[in-house]
């Protein structure tokens, strides 16, 4: 077994046990916690798994490290279909419905969340974010909506959102079958929970269930389920070490202020 | 073959105040940089930005102060951070956001390119979308009993694509990010292409055909430090530059230096 493996690599672990084999993966914009953990799946039990990117559009069945100015190298460079964004929005996603995982502002306890503004009023918020993307687009009939949060915190996790630009559970849309599946750096989540309230299903090693409810800002449900995460197996932390992602591009999501700062320049001069 | 040729200069002048200025190419890829660079020269105002994902050129022209209103889905720098002058401003209410969506886009200049007032689509429902867009109205399903959201048809009065190649006559080669630059060269009023090389004949087939194009110029580096895949890479160092210049504080400064350019 393994001992030695960062918080983000245990997130990207979380997220390759979501994927099933063959099916295909959406990703959005600046998400490599989620590209580390599908190229995981791709590289271990799902190697027949199809990839979307929002970069240049394309669809991709073979893969490459992550990178940041390279990225393009990747997924045109790579790309067995070139696909123009309004043919991906408008004939592809309603039919194919590939997973994706979303990254939300803030969330409430039944998986609504808000990628608009944080604080004050729309006209004059306390933040701006940069926008939804197709998130409002996609969350009144996706079945397969699925959620990671790198830095679980009480504001992140909200009772009442700002701003509602996804959907969750328990609205009046009944082709919606609402968000299935959360992980924070804290924990595993479902939405099993009555009337869809999510409930948390795993903590990670170290965690105690005490220190997640007091970093959310609502009640938590529990699972009857509730365990400890399994961690990374040693080939898992190999393979996103060496093979995925050498930069170690996948840990700007965990982390924040002046030590992301160094990080990025760090990972940009080294693939100058 | 008519010859579209002119410079920079002339092209810019193509844009008036107060108009939809849409920009080709996605995020932080084959932007028309060089374009924006002109048009803060000569200081074009009160546009409405359309940007299918907003980024470095477009965070420059809210910046300088030329956008008023900005229709986008996503307005960021990637794994650079937020977009700084654009947080800035959209936080202090100075400027407009129109809220779109990926849908939104992309069905309103279906609607434009098909010439109808709207496209139907399944988004936005129950969402404060609704809320914050009043202008965008539910639409009964006249074969069932089922609503949906009327998306607006969206013309731009100038778009400006950014290519690898084009021909004198504005047919053109983007490279593989095909992004939403097909429907704005057929659904906008204008049509601007700035191109690395500008060819008698091209010797690949086009994704942008000119009929709808007004001006071509040549513009190598055009789009730097934005990407021009195959041909460049993103200038991350630069870009993160421009990101860490403007949160200390530095826009002024790194505008003067970027107009010299």
């Amino acid at each position: 077994m393994i001992s030695d493996y960062t918080i983000g690599e245990l997130v990207c672990v979380c997220i390759s046990r979501q994927v099933e084999d063959g099916e295909p993966l959406a990703q959005g914009l600046t998400t490599p916690l989620v590209m580390a953990g599908y190229l995981l799946a791709k590289l271990t039990h799902a190697p027949n798994v199809v990839f979307g990117s929002a970069i240049g559009n394309t669809v991709c069945t073979e893969w490459a490290p992550l990178s940041i100015a390279r990225i393009e190298d990747i997924w045109l460079g790579q790309s067995i279909a070139l696909i123009s964004f309004p043919r991906i929005v408008c004939d592809i996603l309603f039919g194919s419905q590939p997973k994706e995982f979303f990254r939300p502002g803030q969330i409430d306890p039944y998986g609504n969340f808000n990628n608009i503004f944080i604080g004050g009023s729309y006209e004059r918020p306390t933040l701006r974010l940069p926008g939804c993307g197709g998130i409002a687009d996609v969350t009144t009939y996706h079945s397969r909506v699925y959620f990671y949060v790198p830095r679980h915190s009480r504001a992140v996790f909200v009772e009442r959102l700002d701003f509602l630009s996804g959907l969750g559970h328990g609205h009046r849309l009944p082709d919606y079958p609402g968000p299935r599946y959360l992980v924070s750096d804290l924990g595993q989540f479902d939405f099993e929970g009555e009337g869809g309230r999510m409930r948390l299903v795993s903590h990670h090693p170290g965690v105690s269930v005490e220190k997640i409810q007091k970093k959310t800002g609502f009640p938590l449900a529990l699972s009857p389920e509730l365990h400890e995460t399994p961690p990374p197996t040693a080939e898992e932390v190999r393979l996103l070490r060496e093979e995925i992602d050498p930069l170690g591009i996948r840990e700007l999501e965990t982390l924040g202020g002046a030590r992301r700062r160094r990080k990025l320049r760090e990972i940009i001069e080294r693939e100058q | 073959m008519i010859n579209k040729v002119t410079t920079l200069a002339e092209a810019v002048k193509l844009v008036r105040q107060g108009e939809m200025l849409a920009l080709g190419g996605m995020t932080l890829y084959r932007r028309p940089v060089a374009f924006a660079r002109e048009l803060i020269r000569q200081g074009t105002g009160d546009l409405t930005l359309l940007a299918f994902t907003a980024s470095f050129a477009s965070d420059l022209l809210v910046g300088a102060g030329l956008v008023n209103r900005v229709r986008s889905c996503y307005f960021g720098m990637e794994a650079f951070g937020l977009a700084p002058m654009f947080t800035k401003l959209a936080t202090a209410g100075q400027v407009r956001v129109i809220e779109e969506t990926e849908a939104s886009i992309a069905f309103g200049l279906r609607a434009t390119l098909a010439g109808v007032g709207f496209m139907p689509g399944q988004g936005w429902v129950e969402t404060d979308l609704l809320k914050v867009r009043p202008d965008v109205k539910l639409v009964d399903d006249p074969y069932s009993d089922r609503r949906y959201v009327a998306f607006p048809a969206i013309k731009p009065d100038v778009a400006v694509i950014h290519a690898r190649l084009a021909d004198p006559s504005g047919n053109a080669v983007l490279g593989g990010n095909l992004a939403v630059d097909w429907e704005l060269s057929i659904g906008s009023e204008r049509v601007i292409i700035t191109a690395e090389r500008v060819v008698d004949k091209l010797e690949e087939r086009a994704d942008i055909v000119g009929l709808r194009v007004n001006a071509v110029v040549e513009a190598p580096g055009g789009a730097r430090p934005t990407s021009c895949y195959p041909d460049y890479p993103l200038d991350s160092a630069e870009i993160l530059r421009y990101v860490e210049t403007c949160n200390s504080g530095g826009f002024e400064d790194y505008l003067r230096e970027f107009l010299k350019g």
